[in-house]
This record gives structure tokens, sequence and C-alpha cells, in this order.
């Protein structure tokens, strides 16, 4: 374990390397913070969105690559973009997911807990998600928010993987259990705002992709690449039947139970459209997938 | 000989009359067509340092000493600051001096945009500069932001008054049109994002002030500058060798430049104040939003018999009126035409120039417009423009116009149209569109170059202009070559430093080139006739027969020697040519001209909109340095895709605070969004206009590309986008809007007499 | 004190948890080459190798780099991509210049014969706001001249 301090400014910041999953989630908690691939955690932290007095770094610490459907979580998204040994919907939405040079740093462990892009969250408005009374975005400019379980914050999530994993039916193994991917997220309520259910200490170490019959992740967004998605599908066709699950359109990485299941949507003013981009990539999904 | 001469000067479309001391044109102009050098293609002379890392732009200059500033820039849009605590702040790690509203011009204690500057702090280094600012303490007491421009004109509260114009009778002449088409159109807000940040660092030396800026107007920025410190100009040094972007948003001093002048005075310190990316986003200038409620009138035949347009800018806090109106009133040839041009006053931040400010808003609007009437009258959209083709406009004639020309070179383009909508395949629905451009770009004096020769036989061009990026040293250098007789790489360039050369042009309207070229020419035609007259004593010849040729000097009775073994009797010294920039001609507009065709895709499920190929064909005067114009070409074609597609500054309604400040948010085009480009340039010297001949091409090609991606998904949907950026949202709305429309006989907004 | 490996060179280098390897390389080493436009990972000016892999050092913290060898521009000055940039005019303005050869030194490296897909690919994080974009494409596609 390595240890770096030197003075910042008015605070201390520190560094340590462990070489363990478990020596890692030990050190997390009172003001440390984990650090895999930084490409969220780095702005936020100058932001001072996140707090920290220090940082745990992951890479020696985090299992890395692909064996036989287990993911290490320290395993890159331009890893998995190039891995034949996972599905296609999780290997697509890693292409379309930011750019090749975050998809280079960031980990799919990192890429699960990425923080919403609502721009009011980001400029620190005082919103809900941020512990304030409202969501800025419901009244506001909330074109590329939620339209499901939109109420009482519009934020949408925007990981691309993480639909195409919860399509998949993913198990994670972190530091403490298993459990679906499902079960890693919630919704933000009164006495709790956060999106996940992970543990200040707790860490992903391992993602159990199964193997479909077939499964592929299309995306609509703002630019032909490098962009969030302002809809994202993943369809998972197994031998019980076909998962969907749905990007941009919620707090949380979205299931569908079915394809009527979109008219359950509660679009805003502003995102309506959403909807019909919803409904046509669905469509095309299944088609896909058949 | 100088001659004093009260003339117009033109500036981004803007005219004012003034007194200029021009030099006379001398030289005839160049043949038409390729010569040695100029209409060759030539890599960028700058291209080497730049693309190796070693290009020293202001963001890379390092000084001795040097300490860094950040700004407290306002967090809302209206504010009044009742009190500032700079204390805890000047206590911190670090600072050198804080200052506060007052203490520099640029800081105020009544913001009227988020972003507005209040406080700024020095320090020895960036983070606590940037530390010490969350220790100043400020009471803002908030005041209500007005955000609706249609509404702050409804209240008078504008940046100018209204301008308006109008010939002949519009009211008459749509009361007797056989078709009248009216819509409405508007326009976002775009960010410049010139990758290179505003800023500055700037230096004391005694009396004297050195500003290294990153900005489009060296000359200018040393004017500002002077004025505001009360300095006399020339104790103001402004230098910028290399330049990262600007795009129409560095063509003044920037509250950054006024800021390092005022920390480095008081620490005795060279001081940087750069803008981070956000800063950038809100304090540095935008394209403002536009809306444009137009109507035209045509006759069944197709001849346009009015054109009336009422124009919103909402210009933001403070700014200038862009020509939104201009192209409705120079494009077509209509005898009645009336237009209004509001500019709101809003609690937005000040609009600055952006690439054709105005002319891009205007002609979306004016060319979608045409398209529509084009489709009401079941006429050719191209046949259109050609009916209504504007041979003069104002009854002042054009010192070139091309643009019929410019329409023929576009048919085989325009003529793929009905192959483009076969290949329209399940969902994704395939058109094609054009639209016209009109523009400046004649450029005009005062500009001065020097050219140097020394014994060894090389040229150096010396002149205080910048290079934005647009490759005009590039360009200067194959002028001074060609008029030389020597190759490229005989030449050298030194700008970029107002102590090291004379006044150069501001590179803003499309006027680098146009208005440096012929003084470069000029001042190369200098030093040659001093070269030759020394050659002729040397060689016993007469001046006459003597010219320089591809690096020797040249005699009409055949005999030839090197250039060096002439400037080589120098040793020591020098041939200086000097050469000035000659007046426009007097009586004409001087415009720039072309037509692009646009082909797209539309998936009709998704909204999603893929602009597959554009032709652009512009009349641009003669082309110095076809690679490098075609990049120009390419690149306004691909910012006016983002300005049609993507990109699209958003404010939150409630506090009109920026939500847009970061580039993942604000989306710029990237290499993926790029459609195939076909550049042509007609590359026809403009006989009027200096001894050069040429107009410039930094704006034209951004002017019609988003009226031409409008029109071409109107050829492929039939849904009529008459608001940017066509989001999926905008796309989607459209598409919904023409399927109900169907089976009714009439568009919204149009009758028929 | 950090040991960091720079374009095949050893450097030791002061600097606070937090900083960033651009600000390290920028002002701590005056590798100026390598430039910053947005500061937060989105345009890819600042695109740098960590072991031949492009990355945005302008959020990697330095004290992540470790073992890892950087190559900035300073680095790639003799690589044939700075010569088929400059003739196939695939810039403009400059600013965006160094971290584009970054980048694409990487996909040449892995791919010599990239097709336009796989340049589209790969570059899409490195903007340019001048759009040499078509001819950065062509510099790419004929980059050993």
């Amino acid at each position: 374990m390595t240890h770096t301090s030197v003075r910042a400014g008015r605070r201390r910041l520190e560094l340590v390397r462990p070489e363990s999953a478990e020596a890692a989630a030990a050190a997390l908690g009172n003001g440390a913070v984990a650090l895999a691939g930084g490409t969220d955690l780095v702005p936020l932290l100058r932001d001072g969105i996140v707090r920290a007095e220090r940082l745990v770094e992951l890479r020696e610490a985090i299992p890395r690559g692909v064996h036989d459907g287990r993911v290490g979580a320290g395993t890159t998204l331009a890893e998995l973009e190039a891995s034949p040994e996972i599905p296609q919907a999780l290997r697509e939405a890693c292409a379309a997911a930011a750019s090749p040079q975050l998809r280079s740093m960031g980990t799919i462990g990192g890429n699960l807990l990425q923080a919403t892009r609502c721009w009011y969250w980001r400029l620190k408005f005082p919103c809900y998600l941020h512990g304030g009374d409202r969501c800025h975005a419901r009244e506001g400019q909330h074109r590329e928010h939620a339209i499901f379980a939109n109420a009482p914050c519009a934020s949408a999530h925007p990981s691309d993987p993480a639909a195409a994993l919860l399509a998949l039916g993913a198990t994670l193994r972190t530091t403490r259990r298993e459990l679906p991917i499902g079960e890693l997220y919630r919704l933000p309520t009164d006495d709790n705002r956060r999106l996940t259910t992970l543990e200040p200490d707790e860490l992903i170490v391992e993602l159990d992709v199964p193997a479909p019959k077939a499964s592929t992740y299309l995306k609509a967004m703002d630019r032909q690449k490098w962009a969030f998605p302002l809809v994202g599908v993943a369809a998972a066709r197994f031998p019980d039947g076909t998962r969907l699950a749905l990007a941009g359109v919620a707090p949380i990485p979205w299931a569908l139970d079915s394809s009527e299941a979109i008219d359950r949507a509660t679009p805003l003013p502003g995102n309506a459209y959403k909807l019909e981009i919803a409904r046509a990539l669905v469509r095309r999904a299944l088609e896909a997938v058949a | 000989m100088a001659r004093l001469i009260r003339t117009e000067k033109e500036v981004e479309g803007r005219y004012e009359e003034v007194w200029l001391v021009v030099d006379e044109d001398a030289l005839d102009q160049w043949p038409a067509g390729p010569r040695e050098v100029v209409g060759r293609p030539a890599t960028r002379v700058t291209g080497p340092l730049r693309a190796r890392g070693e290009a020293r732009y202001t963001a890379d200059l390092r000084l001795p000493g040097m300490l860094h500033a950040t700004v407290l820039r306002s967090p809302h849009a209206h504010a009044r600051v009742n009190r500032v605590d700079l204390s805890r702040a000047l206590a911190a790690p670090g600072v050198r001096a804080a200052i506060g509203p007052g203490e520099a011009h640029v800081l105020v204690d009544e913001v009227g945009f988020q972003g507005e500057a209040v406080v700024a702090v020095a320090a020895d280094s960036y983070a606590e500069a940037r530390a010490a600012l969350e220790l100043v303490d400020v009471d803002w007491e908030l005041l209500d932001p007005l955000l609706d421009p249609d509404d702050a004109v409804r209240r008078g509260q504008v940046v100018t008054e209204p301008s308006r114009y109008e010939r002949g009778d519009v009211d008459a002449a749509l009361a007797q049109a056989d078709v009248v088409v009216e819509a409405e159109y508007r326009t976002q807000t775009v960010l410049h994002n010139s990758l290179e940040t505003h800023q500055a660092v700037c230096e004391w030396r005694g009396d004297s002030l050195d500003v290294h800026i990153s900005t489009q107007f060296i000359w200018g920025i040393r004017d500002e500058v002077a004025s505001k410190l009360g300095l006399p100009p020339d104790q103001v040094r402004v230098v910028c060798e290399f330049m990262g972007g600007g795009f129409g948003a560095k063509n003044g001093a920037g509250d950054y430049t006024f800021i390092a002048a005022e920390l480095a005075r008081r620490t005795g310190r060279p001081v940087r104040c750069m803008l981070t990316r956000r800063e950038e986003n809100v304090a540095s200038g935008n394209r403002n939003a536009t809306i444009q409620r137009l109507t035209a009138g045509a006759r069944s035949d197709g001849t346009l018999v009015a054109l009336a347009g009422e124009f919103v800018n909402a210009t933001g806090w403070s700014g200038w009126p862009a020509p939104t109106d201009g192209p409705m009133k120079t494009l077509y040839d209509c005898e009645n035409v009336r237009t209004v041009l509001s500019c709101a006053k809003i609690n937005t931040p000040p609009m600055q120039a952006f690439r054709a400010p105005g002319y891009v808003e205007g002609t979306f609007g004016l060319e979608c417009l045409l398209d529509e009437v084009a489709a009401k009258l079941d006429i050719d959209p191209l046949e259109l423009r050609r009916l209504n083709y504007a041979h003069e406009a104002d009854e002042r004639p054009f010192s070139s116009k091309n643009l019929m020309e410019c329409y023929r070179r576009a048919e085989p383009h325009w003529r793929r149209r009905d192959e483009v909508r076969a290949r329209s395949e399940g969902p994704w629905k395939r058109g094609v569109g054009l639209a016209s451009q009109v523009w400046y770009g004649g450029g005009g004096p005062p500009s001065y170059a020097w050219v140097r020769v020394g014994s060894d036989g090389r040229a150096t061009v010396v002149t205080a202009m910048q290079d934005i990026g647009t490759g005009t040293a590039t360009a200067m250098t194959q002028i001074a070559a060609e008029e030389l007789g020597l190759p490229i790489d005989r030449v050298g360039l030194v700008l970029g430093d107002s102590a090291r050369g004379p006044y150069a042009s501001i590179s803003a309207g499309s006027s680098t080139t146009p208005s440096m070229g012929p003084a470069v020419r000029s001042a190369a035609a200098d030093a040659a006739r001093q070269i030759v007259g020394i050659a002729a004593q040397r060689y016993d010849k007469e001046e006459r027969i003597l010219s320089l040729e591809g690096g020797r000097i040249v005699s009409a009775d055949g005999g030839s020697w090197p250039l060096e073994e002439v400037v080589g009797l120098l040793e020591d010294a020098q041939i200086l040519g000097k050469g000035a920039r000659g007046p426009n001609p007097a009586g004409m507009q001087v415009l720039t001209f072309g037509v692009q065709v646009a082909e797209v895709a539309v998936d009709v499920e998704t909204g999603e909109v893929r602009v597959e190929r554009v032709a652009a064909i512009h009349d641009v005067g003669r082309v110095v340095n076809p690679l490098g114009a075609s990049s120009q070409v390419e690149g306004g074609i691909i910012q006016g895709i983002g300005h049609t597609l993507s990109e699209e500054r958003l404010l939150d309604p409630e506090t009109g605070i920026v939500l847009t400040q970061t580039l993942d948010a604000y989306r710029l085009p990237t290499i993926a969004d790029t459609p195939e480009i076909v550049a042509e340039l007609l590359d026809i010297p403009d006989e009027h206009l200096t001894n050069l001949g040429s107009k410039g091409l930094g704006e034209p090609p951004i002017v019609p590309t988003a009226a031409a991606i409008a029109n071409a998904i109107r050829d492929a949907t039939g849904a009529d986008v008459r608001s940017l950026p066509i989001t999926r949202e905008e796309m989607l709305r459209a598409l919904r809007d023409a399927h109900e429309r169907e089976g009714r006989p009439e568009k919204v907004g149009a009758r028929t007499a | 004190m950090l040991e960091l490996k720079i374009n095949g060179g050893s450097y030791e280098v002061e600097a606070p948890v937090g900083r960033t390897l651009v600000e390290t390389l920028r002002d701590g080493l005056g590798l100026t080459g390598t430039k910053v436009a947005c500061g937060e990972g989105h345009c890819g000016a600042c695109t740098v190798l960590l072991d031949g892999v492009p990355v945005y050092s302008c959020i990697t913290l330095v004290h992540t780099v470790g073992e890892r060898e950087v190559t900035t521009i300073e680095g790639l000055r003799e690589h044939p991509l700075v010569d088929s940039f400059v003739r196939a005019d695939a810039l403009q303005c400059g600013f965006c210049t160094p971290g584009q050869i970054v980048t694409a030194s990487a996909l040449v490296e892995a791919s010599p014969e990239p097709s336009r897909e796989e340049i589209r690919h790969a570059m899409v994080g490195n903007l340019c706001r001048c759009g040499a974009y078509p001819k950065i494409e062509e510099a790419i596609l004929a980059w050993r001249g």
C-alpha cells in the first residue's frame, strides 16, 4: 500500500493504493472515496459536488478482464467493447458510450455508479437530488430528462452499459453480497436521496453476465456519437423470454416488463418526444433479437 | 502618394462613413487563374509548429513571476451587489491582490447577466486564486430577470432603437400577389467555443503595458486598452503570435484584459487572466437568438413582389444589431421590401459577432420561406431563385457578382435529387435542398505591410496582423512569393506584434485576405522594383526589361542571374518594401455570393437527421490558396451543421442561468457528424477590387447551410422545420404537424389569392 | 516526490494529490504542447497516451499515473502523422491538433490501415471547432505518406 500526502491549499488530500478489494473496502468511508477511472469522480471533486479527504485508488484492487462470463469491475469499457466473450448488447452499449478516451479510462464498475448529467444537479442548484425540496428540471429545462419515475426527481440515468446489463439480467458481486443489477439502484426518497443501494464502504468487484440467445443495444442521441443517451434501449432474448431495459429515461436504469409498459410513462411537457423514440427503438430492438 | 478620402467602411455588415488616408493602388491585377504560387495549393506555413505542439499560444505563455487571476462572475442573471468583502480572500494563501466593483471598469456592482464580472483575485497559482474566490463575501440583492425577447420589445426595453427599412409598397404588392406565404422562424443562441478560451497576460514595463492576448484584432485591442486606461496608444504593445480560434468573439479586449492589467499594475507582476470553458460559455459572447416573422408575396410565374419581415434579436444585456434583416434586403430582386429589426435588451449574456452575424440567422428564415413559396407555386426552388436574381441592390452596382454561375455549377448537385429520394428506405427518408448566400467580405483600408529582402535572397513579410487559424499567414506568404518571383519556402512572415510591424486589419468580417493581401503585394512589388533597380545597374540593363522569376533576375533579352547574386551585393544592407491597401471601388457594393446543396436522411420514427452530403459553390473573387480555401469552406459548413442540428445554449427559464456551460451539454459537431463536402470556388477575380481581386471566405460558407439542410428535410419528409436547432424533438414535432396537415388543402399561415 | 516516465525520459515532480496530469505536464514540466480546452474531459485537446492508450490528461490525476509511460505530442514530433496533418491541411487554428495527433497515433499503431469508419469511431473524442474533420480523416488515411 502506498501513501501520498501533500498539503494542497487549505486541506490535505491523500491517495491510497490498496492491493485487494477487501483492503480497498476497509479503507472507504470517513471521507475516503473510491477512485477507479476517475472520468466522473475527478470533475465532481473539482466542482465540490463530491467531497473527499482520501482517495482510494482501485486500479490494483479490483479485478480486470473477462473470464467465462464473469467481468471484473475494473475492466474498462474499451476492453468490453472489444471483447468477443460478452453479449452483443453489452459490447454495443460500451461502444456507444462516451468517447474513446473515456472508454479507455472508465471502468464498468464506475460506469454503473456514474452520476446523472442533469444540468441543474451538475451546476449545483439546490435540487431534490442534492437534498433540496424541489426538482428544478420539472418546471425548467427538461428535454433530456426522465419520462418514467420522474417525480420528485426528473434526472435521467446516463449509463448505456447499465441498461444493457439490466436487460441481460447481470448479477453483481460486491465486497459484501451478490445482487441482481436491478437491486443496485433505487429511486430517491425524502429521507434518502441516493440512487444506489451501495454502502459507502462497499465496492463492486465482479459482474456475472448471462449469455442470451440474442441481444442488442440501440441508442438515440444528439450527435452521431459521443453523447449521452436521450433514449437507449437494450433487449436480450433468453429461452424464458425477452427482457427490455432503457437508459436515459428515468433516474435509474429502467426495466420494462413488456413493450406496452412504455404507455405507463409520465413525460413532462418538454420531453414527450422521448416516448416516441422509445417506442420506435423498443420495436426495432425486439425485431433485432427475435 | 497618400490621399485623404471620405468613404464608407464596412465590418461585419456594419457601414460607417469615415475619413481615410489611403495609398494609391497602382498595380494591375494578375490575370485570372493559377500563377506560379498564388492560386495553387499551399500547406500552412505555421502547420508544422502547430502540429508539433511547438506553437506558443497565449495559453502557453509563462512569464517569470507571472500571477494567475480568477474572476468572481455573477451567479445571477440580474442582481445588485450591496456589499463586497475581500478581506478573507486577501488573507488566503498565495493571494497577492483582489479588486472589486469600480476598481477596474469591467467590475460592476449591478449585474445584468449571469457571468458579468464583479471581483477578481490574483495569486501565485491558479488553484490558489480559484480557492480565494470562495472566500469573497458578496451581499447580493436579487432582481427579477427579464428573459423573453418579445416581452422586452413590447416593453420598449431594447439595446438600440428599432431599425426600419422600406422600399416600394409592400401592402399594395401583397394585396395583388397570387400567393402569400407567412411563417415564423426561430434561431437559437449559439456559443462560439473556440478551443483556446478568451485570455490575456498583461505586464507593465514602467508606464507601458504589454498585452499578450488571444485576439482577432491586435490594433483594436491596442486602441481599446489605451483609451480605457488613458494611455497613449504607443505605450500599449499587443502580441498574439498563435491564436486558438475566435469566430467573432475575440474582436474586443474583454473584461479579462482589463482585469489582468489592473492586477498587474497593483502587484508589479505579470498577470494571466484566462477564462474557463464554463466562463467562456457565459461571459464571452454568443450568436443571439432570433425570432423572424416573415411574409413573401409572389405572382404565379414566380416573381417575388413583396418581402416583409419583423425581426427580433435576443441581443442580451448589451450588443449591437446583428443584421438579421440583411439577406431580405439584398439577396433578391424584389421591388417591395419592408423590414423592422428590434434588439431586445434582456438579462442574458451579451451577443458578440459570430461568423456572419445576422446573415446566418436571416438566411435561414428567408431561404426557407423561398422554398415554401416554391412549394406553393410548384416551381423548382433553384429556378425560383434564378427568376428573382438581383442584378443590383439600392441602385449600387456590385463590384462583381457571379451567383448565376454558382447556380449553374450547382445544377449537377441539384439534379441528384431524384436519385437521392429514391434511396429512401424504411423509416429513412432522403431529400435535397438548397439555399443561396450573400454576405460582405470586401475588406478595406487601412492595412500595411513591409517586405524585407536580405543578402541571402530570402524575403520576410512584416506586418502586425494575426492569423486566427484561417490560413491568412500562408496566403500572405504566397502573395509575396508570387510578386517577388520566389518559391514559397524563401519567404518568411513576421506577424502578431504591434511593436514589430505596421497596422493591420481586423480578422473579422471575412476581411483579412482582401485587406491585407493587396498591402502585402504592394510591399513586395516595392521591394521587387528596388531589386530590379539594383540589378539594372549591376548588369547594365534597362529596368523595363528585367523581372523576378523563379528566384532569378530575368532579362527579356535572354540573360538571367540568381537573385542571391544581386542581393548578395547588399552585405548588411537590406531592401525594404512598403505597401498599403488601396481604397475600395467607389459607389459599389462589394459582396460575396454562393449556393449550397444539402442532402439529408431523416429517420421519421426517431427524428434523427443525418446530413449526408453538402456541395458548396461560392464566389469570393480570386482564390489565393485553394487548399486552405477548401478547409475554410468545410469548417464553415461543419459549424453550420452544429448550428442546424445540435448546438443550443439553454437557459433556466426561471433564473436565466445558462444550463449548457460544458461541452457534454453544449454539443459541438464531431468527426462522426461530418458529411461528404464538395467545395467549389469560382476563382473569378473581382476586377474592381484592389490589385488582388480577392474577397474574404471566412464567413460565406456558414451562411446558407442551415437553410439548405432545412429545405432538404422538407424535400425528404414534407415537414416544415422553422426552428433551430432541428433536434429530434423539433423534427418529430414538424413531422407530426405535416402529418396532421395532410388532407387539408392549405398550409398553415398561407393563403392563395 | 513522484516519478513519471514521459516520452522515454524520467522526471521527478512534486505535486499535491488532486493535481491533474496535464497541470503537471504544462505548468510543472513546461510541456505545453498538450492543450487544455475544456478541463473536464469533454473535448480531447489534452489527450496523451498512457502505455499507448489515449486518455484525457485533464481528468487524470497525476498520482494515478504510476509506472505507466506517458506520451505527449512532444514525444511524437517525428511521427509521420505530423507531416500528414500538415500535408492534408488537417488543422486550422491548431489548438486541438496535438490532441488529434496523439489519438491518431494510437489508432494507426493498432490499425495501420484504418477504414473511414474506424477513424470516425476512434477520433470522435477529439473536438475541432474549426471543423478540420474531413482533412483529419484524409490525413489519417494517408498517414504513411
